[in-house]
């Protein structure tokens, strides 16, 4: 667990960050979003020691930071920046074996990792791990990235706009890869971004910050959506914020319409869509009702009612 | 007299000079390259030692080097030292330059990683930031050795017995000869070409076995 105490960073009179408090859970992604300059890069940075607060303490499974060995504390914390900044003069495997090297790792056991990495990520060694970075594609060179930060195997990972740089569509799929690894890794996760469905697709928490480092609301993407602690969450979140809620919450939540066996609508959902996919079954529908289907087995029926309660 | 039967005839005095100028050159880069380095990474790190050693190394480059040979003379005696010591002032700023310039132009994305990811200050050095700015370094080496291989002949004028000795004895003496002049310029010429297609196979090499190396 990371926990945030009271934590302020201050250049001169300006204060990037303002006594933010903060409780990062096990295995958890808590995503830090907000405006440009809020000061997500300086708390996450924080964490790591590459900015060191003014005041208030960061701890670590209840150890301040602030007194362990700051190149073993970087070490053992995963850490993805925007940029990317892979070393170009060393190859995909060079890159990747960077922390294991430093701590000290035998040959055979960090090629055995380099090569596990690089499956994990889904570049085949084979393919990639002699390229250099300037051979890759950009998205390539993002799960390199993560890859790398992975290397030692560390509890948590630092992430500052992994995927900023890249398109909607490679964005949403390296999206869905972060999620696919979480569920396999269960690291702890602190996500930046500035783009709020990013943060709420992401997140198990999102914790939103305005200008000045100020906590604004942290809380789980469906408990943002539904109600937002203020008009500048309200603001962020911006418009439809319902109808993308829906997006976070599965058809098998739902409070479904009993079925007789017959008269059943011809249109169905899978019970593991979401209410917003449902939602747009339903639209379509002739009768606006579908069948839920879990794995061939019918589980009721939906309407735009039962969806309408669902997302209260 | 022709020059190749000049070069036959008084190849037992031109021998030994090929051989001093080379050794002068060698060793006056050798220290240039630990010193330069030295201080080219310094001034990488902080502005203000910065543009102090480079106004100071360009100002060194404007003195006139039989002078400051002369000078050094006065300290050091006549002979090699003052010419080494002189020849390493002027080499310099071309290999100052190029370090702190080739550390400089590192993305700070890749020094920012290799930070966040553990490395201290002397692993990032060795490890990303000398090896990314290599081949700026020794193309800063290679001006300079170039530079230095002509600039060693006016050690002569200081005693060293260099190839700078036939072409003053040529100048010194009313029947000096153009073929006396030449026996010294055209074998520095041939030094300083064969010194600077060596370093740049050098530096070619040099970068790719810095990535090589970099792998461990
Ligand atoms: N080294 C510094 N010196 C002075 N001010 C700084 C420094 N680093 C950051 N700041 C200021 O602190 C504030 C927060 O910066 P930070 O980089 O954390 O923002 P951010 O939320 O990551 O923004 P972005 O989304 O644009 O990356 C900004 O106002 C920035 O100008
Ligand atoms: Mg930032």
């Amino acid at each position: 667990m990371i926990t945030f105490d009271r934590v302020s960073k201050r250049y001169g009179r300006i204060t990037a960050v303002g006594e933010l408090s903060l409780n990062v859970a096990s295995g958890e992604i808590v995503v830090l979003a907000g405006p440009s300059g809020c000061g997500k890069t300086t708390s996450l940075t924080m964490i790591n020691r590459l900015v060191e607060p003014t005041s208030g303490t960061i701890s670590i499974d209840g150890r301040d930071t602030a007194g362990m060995d700051v190149d073993a504390l970087r070490r053992s914390i995963g850490y993805v920046i925007q940029q990317v900044g892979l070393f170009p003069h060393q190859t995909v495997a060079e890159n990747i074996a960077t922390v294991p090297r430093l701590v000290g790792w035998s040959r055979p056991r960090i090629a055995a990792r380099v090569e596990e990495l690089l499956e994990l990520v889904g570049l085949p060694a084979a393919g990639y791990a002699r390229r250099l970075p300037a051979e890759l594609s950009g998205g390539e060179r993002q799960r390199v990235g993560v890859a790398r930060a992975l290397g030692a195997d560390p509890d948590i990972l630092l992430m500052d706009e992994p995927f900023g740089a890249i398109d909607p569509i490679v964005r949403v799929r390296l999206q869905n890869e972060l999620l696919r690894l979480q569920r396999v890794l269960h690291k702890t996760i602190v996500f930046v971004t500035h783009d709020i469905d990013e943060a709420v697709r992401i997140g198990d928490r999102v914790a939103l910050l305005s200008q000045g480092g100020v906590l604004e609301q942290y809380a789980r993407p469906v408990e943002l959506l539904a109600h937002p602690a203020s008009p500048f969450v309200a603001e962020f979140l911006g418009e439809g914020r319902m109808v993308r809620r829906l997006a976070l919450l599965r058809v098998r939540d739902a409070r479904l319409a009993q079925h007789n066996g017959s008269g059943l609508p011809t249109a169905s959902v899978s019970a593991d869509a979401s209410l917003r996919d449902a939602l747009d079954a339903v639209l379509r529908a002739d009768g606006g009702r579908v069948t839920v289907r879990d794995a061939g087995a019918v589980l009721g029926v939906i309407d735009s009612d039962a969806i309408r309660e669902a997302s209260r | 007299m022709d020059l190749p039967r000049y070069f036959v005839d008084n190849w037992p005095t031109l021998g030994p000079q090929v051989v001093t100028h080379v050794e002068i050159v060698a060793m006056s880069m050798a220290a240039a390259a630990v010193i330069g380095l030295f201080l080219g990474v310094v001034a990488a790190r902080s502005e203000r030692f910065s543009s102090l050693i480079l106004s100071v190394t360009s100002i060194i480059l404007t003195v006139p080097s039989f002078a400051l040979f002369g000078l050094l003379s006065i300290w050091v005696g006549l002979g090699n030292p003052p010419v080494v010591i002189g020849l390493v002032l002027y080499a310099l700023l071309p290999v100052v330059r190029n370090t702190s310039t080739g550390i400089r132009a590192v993305d700070p994305a890749v020094t920012e990683a290799a930070r966040g990811m553990g490395m201290n200050p002397s692993q990032l050095l060795r490890r990303v930031e000398l090896p990314l700015a290599a081949r700026v370094i020794l193309g800063g080496i290679r001006q300079a050795t170039v530079m230095v291989v002509a600039i060693a002949t006016v050690g002569a004028t200081v005693g060293v017995d260099d190839l700078g000795q036939p072409i003053l004895e040529a100048l010194g003496r009313s029947g000096g000869t153009l073929v006396q002049v030449l026996a010294g310029v055209l074998p520095v010429a041939m030094i300083g070409l064969v010194a600077d297609g060596v370093l740049a196979v050098a530096q070619r090499a040099l970068s790719r076995g810095a990535r090589r190396e970099a792998a461990g």
